[in-house]
């Protein structure tokens, strides 16, 4: 019987971006987060439980997104592998994988918002924030607009948060006005 | 005679108007956890089981399982831990109900979850909040620092015995961490994937353990039963069919809310047995000036739609499905005549589709064909086929899935595409439009020839 002469090597696609070094994960916590993180991984029987709370928490404090290092400081704290967090962190809207921007704002887009004029608020958004579309953040980097689903406002609808705070009932003036404000 | 106008009844919302009702000072001035200390000093947890049974609460999350029965179903005699997973996850559109009774009256939240806690032998709470409710999340917290304070938190409460915790968990924005499995897998840290069942949380729930998962006015339920009686709840309300063993009504009072194409949006309660009609005229103020109501989903956006003619039925858990329609979260969407309903279709679909979790084909790949083909109708290119072709896609999404996310989808839908179908014709393309309208010419011809 012959032997099967070595077969070469498959090459690489081309569109195939080559791989990433993997990224040095920061030190979790930082101090200033430590104390709520450990208040939060004695809540729960297991360590995993905490990574969502403590995923927000994170978030919050390296400029509202989630970067490779950030997010592998995190899984080796908890002691999960880096595919798991960022599984979790895909799956969740509240979570950013890309540089924030230095203000978020959330349009509603469901369907009570919708009737009552939120794709109008969407454009006016975009426009000023100089973003091509919802989930990038604009040419000047000041703000990440998000459209997000039905966000429990519906009676004083439409609904939009600017960097985590509720505005209700808002006009295309009132979300100039919200914009604006933001330095 | 003028009618009268169907009367709120103020149980869960009895606080609702009061200065500073989500502290605990002037929730115990409103009797806040008398019920607790009551059920922990006079009641066997048993005996407060057999309380919620025979008042018939049913689940106010969107599926209407009898409360007392879920709970029985609790095994007594495990080494396992237990939990209660309270579902504030309130991500159902057009709702928030929820929303109201853990901002304005967070304490009888706390005391319901007590009350359950005790009655199934469980020692820790988990309030899983979603992230978009951040006022909740802070009422909540404070609610719970001020119960443990007091002592009717933490170990040997009020000198019982019984020692329970109760802790805050933030979801990040999924709506299908609202169903109950998707929001065990999402509280133990991991994406929101729901589970097949059985086994049932009661059995084998978060962390492997016995779980109890109730909606948050579920339990605030709790605590007037505890008072006045499983009886005297199920006075209240709509009683079961007499004729149908299996019925269990709709017992009690619920929380009912209004939105989108309507005067004065809001959240209201009452006995059941009001009408749509009655809720979006005598209370929310009917349509606005100069426009008609057109079509009106029940509760929440998971429900098939009622056209303008069908309003004049109970908002009851079976009365809805009588009319081919259901209670679900019993927070109304309105839709009037400035509302094109191939437009509204596609902004359905397009929420079903960002919110499928992605586990089971029929939902993954269905829900983004149906909002295409919607797309397809709103760029005026719709055919017949097309519709065809929806009604092929949801009788081959409806039921073929994990959890009721994909049936949630097809049920707006399939009753928009039905009822509304004069709506979808006219985005056809011209061709199409002249097809349709010769084949109705001929189902026209062939009715009169037979008759
Ligand atoms: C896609 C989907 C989303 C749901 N969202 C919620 C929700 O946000 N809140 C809720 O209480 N129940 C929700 N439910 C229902 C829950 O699965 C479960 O039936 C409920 O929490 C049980 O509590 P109950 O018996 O007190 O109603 C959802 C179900 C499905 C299928
Ligand atoms: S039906 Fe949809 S949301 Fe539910 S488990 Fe399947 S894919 Fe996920
Ligand atoms: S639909 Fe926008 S807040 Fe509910």
């Amino acid at each position: 019987m012959s032997a099967t002469p070595p077969r070469a090597p498959a090459a690489a696609p081309k569109d195939v971006e080559a791989r990433q070094p993997a990224p040095t994960p920061v030190a979790f916590p930082p101090a200033a987060l430590k104390d709520e993180c450990e208040a939060i991984l004695s809540r729960y029987p297991t360590r995993q439980a905490a990574l969502i709370p403590i995923l927000l928490l994170a978030q919050g404090h390296y400029d509202n997104w989630v970067s490779p290092e950030v997010e592998a400081g995190v899984a080796e704290y908890i002691g999960v592998s880096d595919s798991h967090v960022r599984g979790v962190l895909s799956f969740y809207s509240m979570f950013n994988l890309k540089p924030a921007g230095k203000h978020e704002v959330w349009v509603c887009r469901t369907l009570t918002c919708w009737l009552r004029g939120a794709a109008k608020l969407r454009d006016t958004a975009l426009e000023k924030a100089q973003a091509e579309r919802a989930g990038v953040v604009g040419e000047d980097g000041k703000f990440l607009v998000k459209n997000m689903e039905c966000l429990g406002l519906c009676e004083v609808a439409p609904a939009v948060f600017v960097d985590g705070v509720a505005h209700t009932n808002v006009t295309n003036e009132k979300l100039v006005e919200l914009m604006d404000a933001c330095e | 005679m003028a009618k009268k106008r169907y009367p709120e009844t103020k149980i869960l919302s009895k606080n609702f108007d009061k200065e500073n009702s989500w502290t605990f000072d002037v929730a115990r001035e409103n009797g806040a956890y008398t019920m607790f200390e009551k059920a922990l000093k006079e009641m066997t947890p048993d005996q407060v089981i057999e309380e919620v049974k025979t008042s018939r609460l049913r689940g106010r999350g969107g599926a209407g399982f009898p409360t007392g029965v879920k709970w029985s179903f609790v095994p007594k005699d495990v080494d396992k831990p237990k939990y209660l997973a309270l579902n504030a996850d309130e991500s159902e559109p057009g709702t928030f109900k929820d929303r109201w009774l853990m901002e304005l009256d967070p304490h009888m939240v706390l005391e319901g979850c007590l009350i359950c806690a005790y009655a199934t032998g469980l020692s820790t709470i988990y309030i899983y909040v979603r992230g978009e409710y951040p006022l909740s999340q802070e009422r909540l917290w404070g609610a719970i620092r001020e119960a443990e304070e007091k002592g009717f938190l933490g170990e040997n409460i009020q000198g019982s015995g019984f020692s329970c915790n109760a802790y805050v968990h933030t979801g990040a924005g999924a709506y299908i961490c609202g169903e109950e499995t998707g929001l065990l897998e999402s509280l133990e840290g991991k994406r929101g994937h729901p589970r097949i069942k059985p086994p049932f949380p009661a059995v084998e729930g978060a962390f492997g353990c016995p779980t109890v998962i109730n909606n948050v006015e579920t339990l605030a339920h709790v605590p007037w039963i505890i008072e006045h009686g499983g009886e005297a709840f199920a006075k209240q309300g709509i009683a079961p069919d007499p004729d149908n063993p299996r019925s269990n009504g709709s017992t009690g009072t619920k929380l009912f809310g209004v939105s989108g194409d309507i005067k004065t949006p809001g959240c209201w309660e009452f006995e059941f047995g009001i009408t749509v009609k009655e809720l979006l005229y005598d209370y929310a103020g009917g349509p606005l000036d100069g426009r008609e109501i057109k079509a009106v989903i029940p509760g929440g956006l998971s429900m098939p739609v009622l056209t303008a003619d069908e309003l004049d039925v109970p908002m009851g858990f079976d009365d809805l499905v009588k009319v081919g329609s259901g209670l679900g979260t019993a927070c109304a969407i309105v839709m009037d005549d400035t509302c094109c309903m191939v437009e509204a279709s596609e902004n359905i679909a397009h929420f079903f589709a960002d919110e499928s979790c992605g586990q089971c084909t029929p939902c993954r790949e269905g829900c983004h064909w149906m909002e295409k083909i919607f797309k397809k109708f709103n760029a005026n290119q719709g055919t017949r086929s097309d519709l065809d072709l929806l009604e092929g896609l949801f009788v081959n999404i409806e039921g073929r899935t994990i959890c009721a996310l994909a049936d949630a989808a097809v049920w707006p839908l399939r009753s928009i595409i039905r009822k509304f179908r004069h709506e979808f014709v006219a985005k056809m393309t011209p061709e199409e439009q002249a097809a349709e309208k010769e084949a109705q010419a001929e189902k026209a011809r062939e009715t009169a020839g037979v008759s």
